[in-house]
Parts: structure tokens; sequence; C-alpha cells
């Protein structure tokens, strides 16, 4: 068969079993008869959950490569953008070009034996049968739900068809599991809910979609055998079986994915993309750091959070971080690595003295060069960040005849400092108000210029550190940082961004369910791991949004 | 040619004993007492110290024009090399051909380095000091395409290539000063050793400041060198430094009557100049190895002409040549293998602020 024509009939087949995947109702043999509630509760896969999933059903060894629709972010969070945005056109293609690249190396001569679980009758036509048990074992736990007979009838179908016309059974293969791949039921995750039995009239979610939530909540993943079975059996609906799953998941190493995947969120990190630095004023600034300075704070983060169960409030002020030779190049510390010539850096465990500047998440260039311009630092924009990322708050938008006359001349001879330059740009009235809220704790930071790299003096000037932030005084970095970790909003931030991260949907405060979660996490000495259980056994999690309160700007 | 200086065999094993002596007598007597202040770094520039600024002047045959370039530097020249009656390839046996094709070396005044002690009607002058310079190497091979027509701190052509290509897995040589207060002049104790490690690039596709190096622990190439801050400039006037190297153009570094001269720049770094007496055969057998990026006919009959110091005792051959390298340097963390940090990357120059600002041209 010529080129062309393997062409069209792979579109051609994609395009069957894509549509066919998508307008079968979503209903298995086993699964209760569930509605589709009339607002949205679809949530897009992010990237990250895209290639773990990928890499929990068939292995570590396929590589999802390819460039993702860029994700939306809605009131703080990828995960809530998620949830309002739709796949374009050039999304799609996106990820059937993903797709396709996935596909082609689970029927590799290297990966097929193992993934496939079966060996056909011949390689050159269909075999049913073996198609069957591949896609009724792989269909849930891509679907994260059984397969209708249907379903599964379909792909084989596809695949048996593509067999028999590319006279090849992986190739065959191949091309249903394409279509799965660029299905909705893959793409979205879909919030369903059925009628609750122990509550007529009203309605639950579902248990698949629960045990869904769940596992992307604690795992950043599909859920494993152990989480459907547990949706299968129904005891995913009682709160004891709901229990034993949750707890099962933060016991496991994995949960480590699911706190990294929060942060990273939590924290902005996909506004890295937008980073560049000056290469002529931070040369030590790399891609490589960028990439760096987020996995150390994820490091950072979740070895305290997991591994030492320790105090949210305190990942401002702790001294242990992980670093690499770059990055401690950055830093200006010794770090030894013996590694051999040729291998990749390692990441090492690090300690600042008590009390050092350099302490705490803030500090950490994933935090002061993403929140910086290219060729100088920027107090507002880190002081905006802080509030609003870790605080919850909302600093409003800079008008738009604002006058950046004084603090883009970095040359001004009276002007040395930032300090000097934003003071005065606050000069201004109509700049004054704002900057009061962003200003302070930015200059807290300006020891670290815009590459994140510690600094004493900026431009032969000794840099003044002090300030006072919510009415709490201090004389430099490390006592602001201090301040940042008792301040009462970041412990509630935290908490409310985790349940918005897990539902899309901002807490309502006055109800005794969310209290219930930040009384369990306040008793916990501020533990993220039990917060993350608070909010996956809460019914409030579960609860339609219009029981809720929809998050406001 | 012959040369009063006398680097033999044994004046080298003399040295290199004495060189042991001086590591470890003083840590076995506890006669010296500890450094108040070490600062490390990492060489991150490395070549032939090029100097170019008049070609007409220093290479007025070769200026002419390119038919007489071409003659007088080796691409026209049709050389016979022949070893037991049977012709050989020119490149690897320069030695056996016929005529020294006498190519045309430097005539200019002006070249880097130092006063080794070499006769005066070798001198150059010094661009930067104005001192008297001991540069053969530079003569001989200055005015070839490779060399010439490029203004300092440009690398050699293909020295450029080799660094660029290794400067990511070959591993990296770090220094350590040592003084009682390095914001201020006064004598030094300078240290080079080969690290465990490559040198790691910034953003610029330079080598990168303040990365923690571990100093391999096998002494071949360690050395350690008397100096003085003097105006803000380290200056060591005499001493031997052998290190291997992987880099194609450079196996190893093995300079006789050692001298250094490297300034100290606002932002810590160091530039300036390594120069002594090499072994020119050394140096020939790196470039007949690459014939393409040179002329090794040539080359080895200037070399064998111009070679200044160490004479062979039966023959009365000189074996050694003045030449002179310019290195940069990044600060740098020094560690030992045990985890020990050895000296501090600093980002302050050497010697007072005034006294470094008096120091420059």
């Amino acid at each position: 068969m010529k080129f062309i024509g393997r062409k069209t009939l792979y579109s051609l087949i994609i395009g069957a079993s894509a549509i066919a995947y998508t307008a079968i109702p979503s209903l298995g043999a086993s699964e209760p008869a569930a509605t589709d509630p009339p607002f949205p509760t679809s949530q897009r896969l992010s990237p990250s959950q895209y290639k773990q999933t990928i890499a929990d059903i068939f292995g570590e060894s396929i590589k999802v490569s390819g460039r993702f629709e860029p994700e939306q972010r809605d009131r703080g969070l990828l995960a809530v953008g998620a949830r309002t945005t739709n796949v374009t056109d050039s999304g799609f293609q996106a990820y059937d070009e993903i797709a396709r690249e996935v596909t082609a190396q689970v029927v590799d001569l290297k990966h097929r034996s193992a993934i496939i679980g079966c060996t056909p009758k011949s390689d050159n036509r269909r075999d049913d049968s073996c198609a069957r048990a591949f896609f009724t074992r792989v269909g849930p736990l891509l679907y994260r739900r059984p397969l209708t007979r249907d379903e599964i009838g379909n792909a084989v179908q596809a695949a048996g068809l593509g067999a028999d016309k590319l006279k090849d059974f992986y190739a065959g293969v191949r091309l249903s599991l394409e279509g799965m791949l660029i299905s909705p039921e893959f793409l979205l995750r879909f919030k369903k809910m059925e009628p609750d039995p122990a509550n007529p009239g009203q309605e639950r979610i579902n248990a698949y979609s629960k045990a869904a939530a769940l596992s992307y909540f604690l795992w950043n993943s599909t859920p494993d055998q152990d989480l459907l079975e547990a949706a299968k059996n129904g005891s995913l609906n009682n709160r004891a079986g709901l229990e034993l799953q949750v707890n099962r998941l933060l016991a496991s190493p994995r949960a480590a994915d699911g706190v990294r995947a929060f942060f990273a969120d939590f924290l902005g990190f996909s506004e890295f993309e937008h980073v560049s630095k000056e290469a002529a004023f931070f040369p030590n600034y790399t891609a490589t750091i960028k990439q760096q300075a987020q996995e150390q704070t994820l490091r950072t983060i979740s070895d305290h959070v997991v591994n030492q169960h320790g105090d949210y409030r305190d990942l401002f002020t702790t001294p242990n971080t992980f670093l690499t030779l770059d990055l401690a190049s950055l830093y200006g510390v010794p770090l030894v690595d013996t590694t051999d010539n040729g291998q990749p850096q390692r990441w090492i465990k690090y300690t600042y003295p008590q009390g050092d500047a350099r302490s705490g998440i803030l500090s950490q260039a994933s935090f002061t060069s993403l929140w910086s311009p290219s060729g100088r630092t920027s107090p507002t924009s880190r002081g905006k960040a802080l509030r609003e990322l870790l605080l919850c708050q909302i600093v409003p938008a800079p008008p738009g005849n604002v006058e950046f006359k004084f603090v883009e001349d970095t040359t001004n001879p009276k002007l040395k400092t930032t300090r000097d330059r934003i003071t005065a740009h606050r000069s201004e009235a109509m700049c004054a108000g704002c900057h009061k809220l962003t200003d302070p704790q930015g200059l807290a930071l300006e020891n670290f210029d815009s590459s994140g790299q510690l600094r004493s003096k900026e431009n032969g000037v000794a840099i003044d550190a002090s300030g006072e932030f919510d009415g709490v005084k201090f004389s430099g970095t490390y006592e602001f940082l201090q301040a940042v970790r008792n301040h009462k909003q970041v412990t509630t931030c935290v908490a409310q961004r985790a349940f918005e991260y897990e539902t899309g949907y901002t807490p309502p405060r006055n109800d005794p369910r969310w209290t219930k979660v930040q009384e369990s996490f306040a008793a916990s000495k501020y533990d993220v791991l039990e917060l993350l259980r608070q909010i996956a056994l809460s019914d409030l999690s579960y609860s339609s949004p219009s029981k809720t309160t929809t998050a406001s700007r | 040619m012959r040369s009063d200086r006398t680097y033999g065999p044994a004046a080298r094993i003399l040295s290199r004993v004495a060189l042991l002596a001086a590591v470890v007598l003083p840590s076995v007597l506890s006669a010296t007492p500890a450094a108040a202040e070490t600062r490390g770094y990492v060489i991150s520039w490395f070549a032939t110290a090029v100097n170019t600024r008049d070609f007409a002047t220093d290479c007025p045959l070769a200026a002419k024009d390119n038919k007489t370039a071409a003659d007088a530097l080796g691409p026209a020249r049709k050389d016979t090399a022949m070893v037991d009656g049977k012709p050989v390839p020119t490149s690897s046996y320069p030695a056996a051909v016929q005529k020294d094709p006498d190519i045309e070396t430097i005539k200019g005044k002006f070249a880097y380095g130092f006063d080794l002690g070499g006769p005066a009607k070798n001198k150059f002058v010094d661009p930067d000091t104005g001192g008297k310079v001991d540069n053969q190497l530079w003569r001989a091979i200055g005015c070839h395409s490779n060399f010439a027509r490029r203004p300092p701190p440009e690398m050699p052509y293909s020295e450029a290539l080799g660094w660029n290509a290794m400067l990511d897995s070959a591993p990296g040589w770090v220094m350590q000063i040592s003084g009682a207060d390095l914001s201020h002049d006064g004598p030094v104790t300078v240290t080079l050793d080969r690290a465990l490690r490559h040198v790691e690039r910034d953003a610029r596709g330079g080598v990168r400041n303040n990365v923690t190096y571990i100093i391999d622990p096998a002494t071949r190439s360690h050395n350690e060198l008397s100096g003085e801050i003097k105006r803000g400039v380290l200056n060591i006037t005499s001493g031997v430094i052998f290190m291997v190297a992987d880099l194609p153009f450079y196996t190893q570094v093995d300079l006789a009557n050692a001298h250094i001269r490297m300034n100290s720049d606002n932002d810590g770094s160091l530039e300036g100049y390594w120069g002594g007496h090499a072994d020119w055969h050394a140096w020939m057998y790196l470039y007949t190895a690459r014939p393409a990026a040179s002329d090794p006919v040539g080359f080895y009959w200037a070399l064998r002409k111009l070679a200044d110091a160490d004479p062979d005792p039966a023959t009365g051959q000189n074996r050694r040549i003045s030449t002179t390298w310019r290195m940069q340097a990044v600060p740098a963390f020094l560690a030992n293998v045990d985890g020990k940090v050895l000296a501090t990357a600093s980002s302050e120059p050497l010697g007072s602020p005034s006294q470094a600002a008096a120091a420059l041209p």
C-alpha cells in the first residue's frame, strides 16, 4: 500500500474510532446510571498528568514528546482553568501528534510483547482475541472507568480493520489505541453525578469520577487497579472505604507526585515559560537553571511536606534545601559533588546556617527570578506575586497610563538602588496606594537580583532590606521571611488553593465542613498531607458547585 | 644555537623533588602558619598569546600579497621528506625534510610574555607592561594565518576549535591563591591543580563562576608556587608548572622557568599570562598531529632554530623554547575529595581597589 493510501486509511480509522468512542454513552455494565449535571464538570488533563498517566499505564520508557496546548490559569490555578478551557483545533492536532508518537512506541519491537500482553496468531492479520484482551485491560485505565461492551467491541473492530488493511496486527492496534488517546474520555476527566440512594432526590458523585478525582489530586495520575476496584465494589461511596483509599494513596511515595503537581501550580511555575534574563547581566542564569530552580523548590517542599511532615509555615524559613552545582554557583555557596566527570549533576541536600537570608522557598530562584524582569528586579512584581499566590489576596492592576520612567532608569546617578527608584515612583499619588500593598515585601527580597543571585550592594550602595509587612517590622530578609511564616493568611490560603485545585470551586467560608478541614489542618500543625487528606475525605469536595460558593476574583 | 639556561632531566627531577619538599615539608613540620585567606579559581580561557596589531611590520613578506604569503608560510611549498630512501609524509616527518623551508618569522617589536633571561637580541617588548620579553615560540609561528591577524584576546583558530570542543568534557584546571589578606598586596602561595570534573558553562557559552570543583588527588598536576600581589597584580617569577590536559592542542602544560602575571578584574576574575620555557618537540607533536591547521615542516625548522633554552648536552640543540599563554580564570570554590572546602569563590579583586586600578595599563 502506498504511503498516501496508508495515511488516508489512518485518518479515516482514527477519526471514526475517536467519534465512536466519544459518541458512546459512558455507561459501564457495572456502573450505576449517571447523569450529566447542568454545569461544566470536565477537566482537561494537564501535560504533567498526561505524561504520568501514559507512564503509569504503558511504562516509564514510553516517552511523551511534543508540545501541548497552552494551559489557562484561572483564579490563580491552572487546575481551575483546565475546567473551563476547551480543546482548540490546533490543540487537538497536538494531541493527535502526541498520540501517534506514544502508540508507535507501544507497538514497536522493544515494547509490544510486554505492553500488549498477548501474542497474535499472526503478525500480518487481525487477532480479535488478543486485541480484545489488550483493550479490556488497558481501556479502564485510560478512561478511568470500565469500558462498555460496545466500546471494547469498537476498539477491537477498529484494530481489526486496521490490521486487515495494513496487513499488520500491531498497526491495527496502534490505530485503535490512538483513537482512544484522542478521545475526550481520555483527555478530559468528567465529574459524573448519580442519584444518591441515601438521600432520595439528591445526587452524589459517581464512584469512578471520585476515584479519578482522588487519584489525580493525590498522585497526579490515573487511578490504579485498587482504586478502580474500590469504585467498582462501591466502597468508595462509604466513609470507611473512602478513608481506606485516601490513607493508602497518601501513604504511598507517589503522594510526592501529587504534592509536587499542586505546588507547581500553586506557585505559578508555568510562568517560567516566559522568563528570560539578560545574559550580559546574569550569565549564570541558563535554561538549565530555570528548570533546576523549579525542581529545587519542589524537592524542598516534597521533602518537608511528604518526608518530614513538617509545618507548612516553616517552608518560608527552612534552612534545608537541595542544590546542584549550577544552583549552588548561582547562590554563591560551595557544594561538594563527587559525581564522575561527564555524569549529570546530582541533587545534594544542603543546609544554610540558621537565619541565612537564603532560607525558605521565597528566597529561591523559583520565586525571585520568576517574578523579576529580564534585566532588573521588580519589588512590585515580587510583592504582588506573594500577596496573590501565597496569601490569596487581590492586588489591583496598574492603571493604563502609569509612568515607569523612574523604575526603568537604572542609570540615574541620584537613584542608585531599586528602593530609591521605587520610592520616587511611589511619590506619584496615583501609584502610591497599590505600591504600599506590594513594595515592602518586594524590597525585603532586594538582596536577590533578577536571576536570584545573592547580592549585598546595588550600584555600589548597600541594599536596605528592612521594612514593615502587614504591621510587622523587620530589619532584613530573614526577619521578613519569619513575618511571612507567621502571617495568618499563609495557612488559610494554601488550604483554599488546595481545595480549589481539587474541586475547581472556592470553599464556602461558613460551611462547617470547610471549618473542619481548616481546624484539622491547624491541629496537625499545618501538615500539608493532613490538609490533603481532609479535603479528599470531605463531603464538600464531592458536592455539586451549586451548593458551594463559586470562586470570585 | 646554545643557551646558558639549563633544564636537563636531572634539573627537572631536582625541581620536582624541590617542589615535593615544598609541598610536604610545611605540612609535616607545621613550620608555616596556615594562610588567612584562600581564594579559588578555575581556568576559563587558555591559548597561545597571540599579538598581531600590525601585520605588515610583523610579517613584511607575507603582507606583500597572498602568493608571497603562501610561498613563505607553507601552502604553496613542495616539501619532500625521505626516510631510508623512501618518501614519507612531510607532516609526520618534518625532520626528514631535505631543506629548511625557512618560513618567515616575526620581525615586529611586540609580544606578550616575560623576561626569561634570554639574549638581548631576542627580546620583544610586552605591549602591556613595556618590559622585555622572551617569546621565541611566537616569533617562530606568529606569521602563520592560524596565529596572525588576530588581535588579543582572540584564540588561534585551531586552538579555539579544540577548546570549545573539549570544554564540556575535559577536567578543568584550578588555582588557589593563599595569603594573609588578599585584599591587599603581599606575598602569596599559588597552587595549581587539575579538577575531577569539567568546567560548567554560563548563558554566554563562557565558563560559569562560583562553581565548586573537587581537586584531583593525584599529584601529577599539582604545582605550588610562591609569588606576590603587587599593585593588584599577581606575579610569579620562578617555578615549574606541569599540568596534564585533555585538550586536543595541549595534552600537557610543561613550563620551566615559569612566570605568571595576572590582573584582577572587578568581578573577581583574573586575566593575564603564563610563560616560561616549554618543550618545543612536545609542542610540535600537537601541531603535526593536525597538519591542516598549521605548517608542520615550517614550524619544525623555525622552532629548532629559535629554541632558546635547555641545550642537549650531546648535540647542543636547545630543547625548550620561550613561550607565553594567555589565561583567564573565574572565581570558583575548591574542595578536596573528602569534601573539605579549601578555597572560596570571591567576587572581590586581588589587592585593594585603588591598587588594582593603579595597575591597569
